[in-house]
């Protein structure tokens, strides 16, 4: 009785004509079970809940730039595994896929397609040369994806060349020179500027120009030395004459170089010497010496426990990230403004995407909204202090912190609050 | 006759004086990094694209020592024996085996061992430069600068080093060998000299003296994974310049681009000047491609 179906006539052809059998019966039981694990069910997209959001990162892994973009992923790491740990965003985990531009903004270009078109990720967070952010932007404005800026600088960014993507939730050129310029002006009058030969030299030098001058100061000459440059010598013996402070606009080993360089040629004896606090970041410092001594920088972040740095919320991040950093380099660096902002960068996207409830790509415009005008307020996600994500240019406006170099340590001589460093807008999107 | 007297009125001597001085001491570091070059490359046909990074290998070990026993001499000494030897190892395990093959394969080889050895490096010692202390830090005045008496000392270091090589290769049995291998390596393997021995020398030496010049120069640098790039363009126009093989004309275009970009600085901004060397490089490919200090082939 149980097999009389199979005298039925539709049902000889299948099973008497010997076309199925045990063997392919399992054969295509295999692969079913294949193709439903390689093709995501419905209701996986459906509730969500296994699926995780891939964020992007690229950063310099390899190249010129590598030394910071080793701690700058530690900084992104953290952030996540901590996301990860408290339920991830939306109650979906993160995964990072990163991408080594190899600091180069040509392959950043090639591997941000990459990401954009085989990863299919749903934002992305990162960027540290600002030669390579400025090359990747368009590609995130055509793809329609959120660009959290992590570590460029280029004022640029987020004005003449700002797109409704991007955004910067750490500091730029325009309000550093805010901050620092009063401080300047009273090291003294006449200034020569040394800087980075490429975007984010040359639009800090024009920054800080402005502000000197505003202040009543001169800018006597400026000195601009192209990226990797190992001896900066034939640059450095030409600066000369009667002006009262050197101000040196580097980051990376070009920091490094600078530093040892104007100090044997008697420079930053002769003149005051102070710049961008990137030229004494702490994994800087160790191949310095005692030659950084007296250094006057500006930084928004540096690896203190004085004033506004003096949180639990720091120390958190402080512990955390030394400990990481020690397994990535045996000298155990303290960290740094990489580690910190790709730290914020990343919980600014989380925060966004929780308020706008993002699920995927289709929600850009959403995230969007709710990353304008966001308040970051002291926390563990924002240890560095408040500030606002200004609507109109993306910018934010953080702490600021004018150092000395005292002993080998970076020493705070003064605070500058975010709401005292902005600059006023000067970014028109168009139209989305 | 007013406008030439004028000129000379104008001239800026204090700048041709230090460009001078600066054109000397690059040149020297430039020669000490080029000849390891030229030799690996007279002798094996080999282009080195390691060289760069047995340069940084060289400033690493020159790290370890100072640390271990605070002499700079000693660190000078032990980096470059350790990366000769390093050299060696690297010469019979990837470069032996590919004799007589394609030079693609050798360059391939060489640009793969220049990876490895640039992320072992910031794998093994992280992200933060180190540093390597000058041995005198004392300066005189030059004009308006305070000029480290250490950048001379590496002028003069570098040409000890060079000038002892030649010596070696002048004197020495093992000198002779080389040279016969460089002129007709069939002959001399006729001859019973045991030609993949020199090639290991050869390569070891010229790893050595890419060590020593990274042992030198990382005082004024610090020392990082990519140190070695900087320099090792710029040897490889040296190298081409001064005639593919030819030390002794190595060593005379690394003086002589190192001067022509000092002279051309006291005039244009220096990143400008440095269009000087590649000018350089293009008219002697275009028009004595066997190099400018190598005598014309008859």
């Amino acid at each position: 009785m149980a097999e009389k179906w199979k005298d039925e006539e539709w049902a000889k052809d299948f099973w008497y004509s010997g076309k199925v059998t045990r063997r392919r019966l399992v054969g295509w039981g295999a692969g079913a079970i294949g193709a439903a694990m390689l093709v995501p069910a419905p209701w996986r997209a459906a509730f969500g809940a296994a699926k995780a959001f891939k964020i992007g990162s690229e950063q310099p892994l390899s190249g010129a730039a590598a030394l910071g973009g080793k701690t700058a992923i530690v900084g992104l790491q953290m952030a996540v595994d901590r996301i990860n740990k408290n339920g991830g965003i939306n109650g979906r985990p993160v995964e990072l896929v990163i991408s080594d531009d190899e600091s180069k903004p040509d392959v950043a270009r090639r591997k941000t397609l990459k990401m954009v078109e085989e990863d299919q990720i749903d934002v992305h967070v990162g960027g540290f040369l600002s030669n390579i952010c400025l090359a990747c932007m368009p590609v995130w404005e055509e793809a329609k994806i959120v660009n959290m800026i992590s570590v460029c600088l280029d004022t640029t960014l987020t004005t003449t060349k700002c797109n409704r993507y991007s955004f910067r939730v750490h500091d730029y050129a325009p309000a550093q020179a805010v901050a620092f310029g009063p401080v300047l002006n009273k090291m003294g009058k006449k200034w020569h500027i040394a800087f980075a030969d490429y975007s984010w030299g040359q639009s800090t030098r024009d920054a800080y120009a402005d502000e000197i001058r505003k202040g009543g100061g001169e800018v006597v000459g400026t000195t601009g030395i192209p990226l990797g440059t190992a001896d900066m010598t034939p640059f450095l013996s030409k600066i000369q004459g009667d002006f009262d402070g050197l101000f040196g606009i580097f980051f990376g080993k070009d920091g490094i170089t600078i530093g040892n360089q104007a100090f044997d040629l008697g420079l930053t004896k002769k003149y005051k010497w102070a710049g961008d606090g990137a030229i004494a970041e702490p994994i800087n410092l160790p191949a310095l010496g005692n030659k950084i001594e007296g250094f006057v920088g500006i930084n928004r972040y540096i690896p203190v426990f004085e004033g506004p740095f003096d949180t639990t919320h720091h120390r958190k991040f402080f512990d955390d990230a030394k400990a990481r950093l020690a397994k990535i380099d045996p000298t155990g660096p303290l960290p740094d403004r990489y580690v910190q902002s790709n730290f914020e960068a990343m919980n600014a996207l989380k925060v966004g995407m929780e308020k706008s409830k993002f699920e995927g790509r289709k929600d850009t415009m959403k995230l969007i909204e709710s990353l304008e005008g966001l308040e970051m307020k002291l926390s563990d996600d924002f240890f560095t202090g408040d500030k606002v994500l200004r609507k109109e240019d993306h910018q934010a406006f953080p702490l600021e912190v004018i150092f000395e170099i005292k002993g080998g340590k970076h020493r705070i001589t003064e605070t500058i609050p975010g709401a005292k460093t902005i600059f006023p807008p000067a970014c028109k999107f168009s139209a989305a | 006759m007013d406008a030439v007297a004028q000129f000379f009125q104008t001239f800026p001597y204090d700048q041709l004086l230090i460009q001078t001085v600066n054109g000397i001491v690059t040149g020297m570091i430039l020669a000490l990094v080029a000849s390891g070059l030229t030799l690996i490359f007279g002798i094996m046909d080999v282009v080195n694209f390691a060289h760069g990074e047995l340069f940084m290998l060289g400033a690493y070990v020159g790290v370890i020592v100072m640390v271990g026993t605070g002499s700079f001499w000693l660190a000078l000494f032990i980096a470059t024996l350790t990366v000769a030897l390093i050299g060696a190892a690297l010469q019979v395990v990837t470069l032996r085996p590919l004799i007589g093959r394609d030079p693609l394969n050798t360059i391939l080889v060489t640009f793969g061992i220049s990876l490895i050895l640039q992320n072992y490096a910031l794998w093994q010692f992280g992200p933060t430069s180190r540093k390597i202390n000058e041995p005198i830090t004392s300066h005189f005045i030059l004009f308006y600068l305070e000029y480290p008496w250490y950048r001379i000392l590496i002028a003069a270091l570098s040409a000890v080093i060079i000038g002892g090589f030649w010596l070696f290769l002048k004197y020495s049995k093992f000198g002779v060998w080389i040279r016969a291998t460089t002129q007709d390596r069939v002959m001399a393997q006729a001859m019973g000299i045991p030609v993949p021995l020199v090639y290991t020398g050869v390569f070891a030496i010229g790893a050595g003296m890419a060590a020593a010049s990274g042992v030198l120069f990382a005082p004024l640098v610090g020392v990082n994974h990519t140190m070695g790039l900087d320099w090792v363009l710029k040897a490889f126009i040296v190298v081409v310049v001064g005639g593919m093989g030819n030390l002794g004309g190595s060593i005379a275009a690394a003086i002589f681009v190192s001067l022509l970009e000092s002279y051309a600085s006291i005039w244009v901004n220096p990143s400008q000047a440095v269009i000087v060397s590649f000018v350089v490089l293009i008219l002697t490919l275009l028009f004595r491609p066997t190099g400018l200090f190598v005598p014309t082939p008859k």
